[in-house]
């Protein structure tokens, strides 16, 4: 039968291609694919100005200074302590404080605040009455803290946002669309099982949304490591996992498609209004955390928080029930995971191969 | 293998609305209409025999085909249906051909039929126009060679001569006479019913989701015992003929026709009447014809359903 159903599938494929890809009523999900990309982008641009400006402030250093050169300023020096290791700042400022001090006095307090520059990272120091107060540094770049700004936006705004509307946007329209446009009696007069015609289409809305998404997490990743300095970029690309966070962050977004997309197929066939099922799914997604062990895997999220490369630490003082939605307090093995997805993916699949069989052409009831 | 389309005590309910209810039908090959007035059923029909829609109870059968399995249904159905939608952004020529490349046809073949079945209908100059700016009747035609590029064996159409000028609406007709010549079962829904009239070797009567009577048109006319038979008698000395045909038991009523160049004539016994009429022919009227004034779909519907006023 394969010899069948293979070409009808194809078949399905090129029809829905076409329709998914240039629908009006779907441009709405390339933005939402782009907004991350656009962050990003914007996040590096913000950062090489910030490499500019720091490139700027070292050519005006009294002599060339190293990282470790910046490190070798400590609180509690002088003035001149200070300007024996880096020299004269390029940058100064000062001003006065007169700080009370009683009824009827006051201390006067001159404050100054050094910047240098080693041409990518930026070193203030801040001095009162010409002792070093405090210090801070500011990094060109830190992998630590810029894979983990990838991960959430990854985890909190593509996954649970732009993939999972973006697949409400192209899986519930695969028959409901149909539905509205009173063209869905085209397909089932066709001499094709509902359940091939079923799966023709949900393949389609896989390779849309995967084509999409996996697009957008590439180029987010591009924009991700724009603003590094090449060797920078050579060090997290292929000494510090970069390529293999990747790689897995695209994994992630194929598995958050087939999931996500196998939920909304059978949403499509059983609601008329795409609110109900979509605030339902929304809500059993953001309750996962707190949902008894095998309520949990009933679910997409569960899975492909495990599957993230990068865990989010919670900032000390979060609420626990915050923290609880941020962490993964019990993560699952990689194959354990992607079985647990690809399980739940069929079980709707199956249902909704029940639900095709039994759908009548009704046009004046919807 | 069964040769019927078949509806086995076949009830339909849409909610509470009722589609069509406790129908028994054996259809066999040749043209069939099924004629009634908006909401009677006939579309219900069509969709049950279709499987778009599934019996509330009862079974239907399209050649001993179950209309739950598509898959071998459509390979011997042809369906041209009243839903005026299409799939977004095709062409004609992409419409029929999709539908061939769903059926898990090679590219080739593919093209072919849809051609063939394009110029059936006379559409090949607007194949590669975009369905969205054809007219009503294009898209009649769009939809019929879709029905049709497969050749099926089984051809069911709603409303099919909808919206054609009268020129496409006598070549259609031929294309379903020659499709019925070849031993297919033509299905038509039509409220045309002088034209479903010319070309129905039997019809199903409808009204209010219920068949009221099925069979070739003359014989389910002569079932109808209640009325009585309307025939019209072309003749040089009319009056003359009306006089003795008045003379006879059976005759009720004898009228003039308005042109003047013959009569029309009620009675309840045909075979009598036209036994006299043999008679009277022989006494030197000049019989020019006779014919039924109401053995057509028009007259017999009317007087089933109760409503006389749509009989002539």
């Amino acid at each position: 039968m394969m010899s069948v159903w293979w070409p009808q599938i194809k078949a399905v494929i090129r029809l829905e291609l076409k329709k998914t890809f240039l629908a009006k009523r779907g441009l709405w999900i390339y933005l939402v694919a782009a907004l991350p990309v656009l962050l990003f982008i914007a996040y590096a641009v913000a950062t090489s100005n910030q490499h500019s400006r720091s490139a700027r402030v070292a050519r005006r250093n009294e002599k060339p200074l190293t990282y470790q050169d910046l490190l070798a300023a400590k609180a509690g020096m002088t003035r001149e302590e200070v300007a024996a290791i880096l020299g004269k700042p390029s940058l100064m400022l000062h001003w006065a404080e007169n700080r009370p001090m009683g009824p009827q006095t006051a201390l006067h307090v001159l404050h100054e605040e050094y910047r240098y520059s080693d041409g990518a990272n930026d070193l203030f120091v801040e001095l009162a009455d010409g002792k070093v107060e405090a210090i801070h540094i500011r990094e060109a770049y830190n992998l630590g803290q810029d894979s983990i700004m990838f991960a959430g936006v990854f985890q909190f705004f593509f996954l649970r946002l732009a993939v999972f509307f973006g697949c409400l946007g192209v899986f519930m329209n695969l028959f409901r669309g149909e539905i509205l446009d009173r063209s869905l009696h085209f397909y089932f007069l066709a001499p094709i099982r509902r359940e091939v015609l079923m799966a023709g289409k949900f393949v389609a809305g896989l390779l849309a949304t995967c084509t999409i998404f996996v697009t957008s997490t590439l180029l987010q990743t591009a924009a991700f490591v724009w603003h590094f300095p090449p060797g920078a970029r050579d060090l997290y690309l292929y000494h510090n996992h970069g390529l293999e966070h990747a790689a897995m962050y695209v994994g992630v977004t194929v598995l958050a498609c087939i999931g996500y997309g196998a939920f909304f197929l059978i949403a499509g066939m059983l609601f008329r209004n795409p609110i109900v099922p979509t605030a339902a799914i929304l809500i059993w997604e953001a309750v996962n955390p707190f949902l008894p062990a095998v309520l949990k895997q009933i679910s997409v999220i569960y899975y492909l928080k495990s599957l993230c490369p990068v865990d989010i630490p919670s900032a000390p003082g979060t609420p626990a029930l915050l923290a609880l939605l941020i962490s993964n307090p019990d993560p699952v093995s990689v194959p354990v995971a992607v079985l647990g997805i690809v399980m739940v993916a069929l079980v709707a699949l199956y249902v909704s191969s029940i639900q095709v069989r039994r759908m009548e052409i009704n046009y004046t009831s919807e | 293998m069964n040769d019927r389309i078949t509806f086995e005590d076949v009830s339909k309910f849409y909610g509470e609305i009722l589609g069509v209810n406790r129908v028994n039908l054996s259809i066999p090959p040749g043209i069939t209409s099924l004629v009634g007035p908006n909401g009677s059923g006939k579309t219900t029909l069509m969709n049950l025999m279709t499987g778009l829609v599934r019996p509330t109870r009862g079974q239907v059968q399209v050649l001993g085909y179950k209309t739950d399995d598509p898959e071998h249904l459509f390979r011997i159905v042809g369906y041209s249906t009243q839903f005026d939608a299409f799939p977004k952004g095709l062409t004609g020529f992409q419409f029929v051909y999709s539908y061939l490349r769903l059926a898990g046809r090679d590219a080739q073949s593919s093209e072919q039929l849809a051609w063939r079945a394009l110029e059936r209908v006379d559409l090949t100059d607007a194949a590669t126009r975009n369905i969205a700016a054809y007219s009503k009747g294009m898209r009649q035609r769009i939809r019929l060679a879709q029905a049709l590029s497969h050749d099926p064996k089984v051809l069911v159409l709603d409303e099919p001569l909808n919206g054609l000028d009268p020129l496409a609406r006598s070549e259609m007709i031929g294309v379903f006479r020659a499709a019925a010549a070849q031993g297919c079962y033509v299905i038509i829904s039509s409220h045309i019913l002088h034209e479903v009239d010319v070309i129905s070797d039997q019809v199903i009567l409808l009204s209010n989701g219920y068949v009221v009577a099925e069979g070739p048109i003359r014989s389910v006319r002569s079932e109808i015992q209640e009325h009585p038979t309307q025939i019209l008698i072309r003749c040089d000395r009319p009056r003359e003929l009306a006089g003795k045909m008045i003379e006879d038991a059976h005759t009720i009523e004898v009228s003039i026709h308005p042109d003047g160049r013959g009569l029309l004539l009620k009675t309840r016994d045909a075979d009598r009447f036209y036994l006299a009429l043999n008679q009277i022919a022989l006494n030197g009227i000049e019989i020019e014809s006779v014919v039924p004034a109401d053995d057509d779909v028009l007259s017999v519907y009317g007087y089933l359903i109760g409503n006389e006023e749509v009989v002539r």
